[in-house]
């Protein structure tokens, strides 16, 4: 750490006089207390794992291209899949979980209910079995009703792996994230609500421009937890014909049957995918002023 | 005599099983300071925040600027003519001063950027912390955040302003810094209700002293009146206990 630098932030001198739209909720730009913001971007020593874990990946492919090289080949497309599975549900996952989140804290009692209902029906329900439920099930359930009512694309629909995939792990974890977020807005004052409100804002203005800035710098860190334990958890969606990167491991395997060079390299791949998320989620919360960001 | 810019008639107003306010009524004119005193839990926070609807009466009517407070619109429009400050001064913390008082001036008023940053300016030069606008709140000391606070509300330029016990998280050498921008506010004939124990800025300052005790106005006279010569038994074992101390 350098005595120099960013006493209250990176960027804050442009921003001091410049109330123009979005300036109030760029993802809580300058939240909340500067004083133990880091000086600076060094690269903290967790780096370095990920480092050691990606060259134990290129020492392997390098010193035995027979199996490694072959099987990061033809596992490539599921890595593929497994990211782009993982963003696509997360930013669903984010959007359900503010809208659960804000339910669960409703004052309205239907909107509450129906909030609680469903994180405590979707908490209590294990996510393989209801990612199973999700693709063999639920396309049973839309051809029925469709034969019922008549309505010739949903008789005739057929199980799109990937879509259902998605809708399994956006309704599951957003139950988790509905509590997060519940008890970030909660971590917030009501003071801060109440002096947002007397200034005439009405409720969403309030959450939009006060609370939820405030609230993002608390929520942080469990978010960024919920994303590398989806990251991790987009393998279970293997079993649901999703052509992920622990389905293209074992199809490899099941040709070539060499379990211990495929699942140490597809182990090392999810390793690879998660530390570097834990460092960008690291880097991220020491840009907002988290304390104990590493 | 002006006319009553806030009307309140026969409110009540229940905590579960507390009767916090027991068919409250009086009026404020326009341009007039009262300062509202009790023991705690008489309810006076409680009336106070019922005339911008922080609390929601349970029966009775409470009228300010003309407008009934029934809808949320009305609520908001309500809102938009009354300044509060807070005991705990609630200043956003994720904001530089100057947003706090740009902020509900840009998303409530739809003022323009620089218009707002002028009024701001001039607001924070008014209660003497110019220097202090790029800062954030956590970074000021409390004297400093409440007066922030108040000019965060008269940047909405209401014609009421509401203090909810403005000093009394204050430590004593700063109580003074605050009460003498609330005095200046007084003098430039602004609207204000006040729940406060400092009895200097209600001789200095009130036109009428109201005394409320167990959710009831006990008593209300002016400043000097009611300090010196009580009517109520109640009034006058509060205040021998408020001015010894």
């Amino acid at each position: 750490m350098t005595p120099t630098g960013r006493p209250f932030g990176p960027g804050r001198k442009e921003k001091q006089s410049a109330p123009a739209d979005g300036d109030f909720f760029p993802i809580g730009e300058g939240v909340g207390d500067p004083h133990d913001v880091p000086v600076g971007y060094k690269l903290d020593p967790w780096w370095w794992l990920l480092v050691a874990v990606a060259g134990l990946i290129i020492f392997l492919i390098i010193w035995r291209p027979d199996p490694y090289w072959d099987i990061l080949v033809f596992v490539k497309d599921g890595l593929l899949v497994t990211i782009i599975l993982t963003v696509c549900s997360f930013v669903l996952i984010l959007v359900v979980g503010l809208l659960g989140g804000l339910g669960r804290i409703a004052k309205n009692r239907l909107v509450y209910m129906a909030a609680s209902l469903y994180v405590e029906i979707v908490r209590g329900i294990p996510l393989l079995v209801q990612l199973i439920w999700w693709y063999f099930a639920a396309p049973v359930v839309i051809q029925a009703i469709g034969g019922a009512l008549n309505i010739a694309p949903l008789a005739e629909y057929r199980a799109n792996a990937i879509f259902l995939a998605i809708i399994g792990l956006v309704i599951c974890y957003g139950a988790y994230m509905a509590e997060i977020f519940r008890a970030g807005i909660q971590s917030i004052h009501k003071g801060q609500m109440e002096a947002a409100r007397s200034l005439g804002m009405n409720y969403f203005q309030a959450m939009r421009y006060v609370i939820l800035p405030q609230a993002f710098k608390v929520v942080l860190p469990p978010v960024g937890n919920e994303f590398i334990m989806l990251l991790k958890d987009t393998s279970l969606v293997s079993v649901v014909a999703v052509a992920d990167l622990t389905r293209r491991g074992r199809e490899f395997m099941a040709v070539h049957f060499n379990p211990i060079e495929v699942w140490t390299l597809v182990a090392l791949l999810y390793l690879v995918l998660t530390l570097l998320a834990a460092r960008l989620i690291a880097r991220l919360e020491r840009d907002r002023g988290v304390r104990g960001a590493s | 005599m002006t006319e009553s810019i806030i009307k309140i008639e026969n409110v009540h107003k229940h905590f579960g099983q507390v009767h916090a306010l027991r068919d409250v009524s009086m009026e404020v004119r326009s341009g007039e300071v009262v300062v509202i005193l009790g023991p705690s839990g008489s309810g006076k926070s409680t009336l106070l925040r019922c005339i911008n609807h922080l609390e929601i009466h349970d029966s009775g009517e409470v009228e300010v600027d003309g407008i009934q407070l029934k809808s949320a619109r009305d609520i908001n429009a309500v809102r938009r003519e009354v300044g509060m400050v807070f005991q705990s001064f609630n200043l956003f913390g994720h904001l530089t001063v100057m947003n706090n008082l740009t902020l509900a001036q840009w998303v409530v008023r739809k003022r323009p950027k620089d218009e707002s940053i002028e009024i701001a300016k001039q607001l924070l030069e008014k209660v003497g912390i110019s220097e202090k606008a790029d800062r954030y709140p956590s970074e000021l000391s409390g004297g400093q955040q409440q007066r922030v606070a108040i000019a965060r509300a008269l940047a909405m330029n209401p014609k009421i302003m509401l203090f909810d016990e403005p000093t009394s998280a204050l430590d004593p050498e700063m109580i003074k810094e605050v009460l003498d921008v609330m005095l200046a506010l007084a003098h430039e004939g602004m609207t204000m209700v006040v729940v406060s124990h400092e009895m200097g800025f209600a001789r200095a300052a009130a036109d009428r002293c109201i005394f409320m005790d167990e959710g009831q106005i006990v008593e209300e006279a002016p400043p000097e009146t009611l300090f010196s010569h009580p009517e109520k038994e109640r009034t006058r074992v509060f205040l021998s206990k408020v001015l010894q101390a």
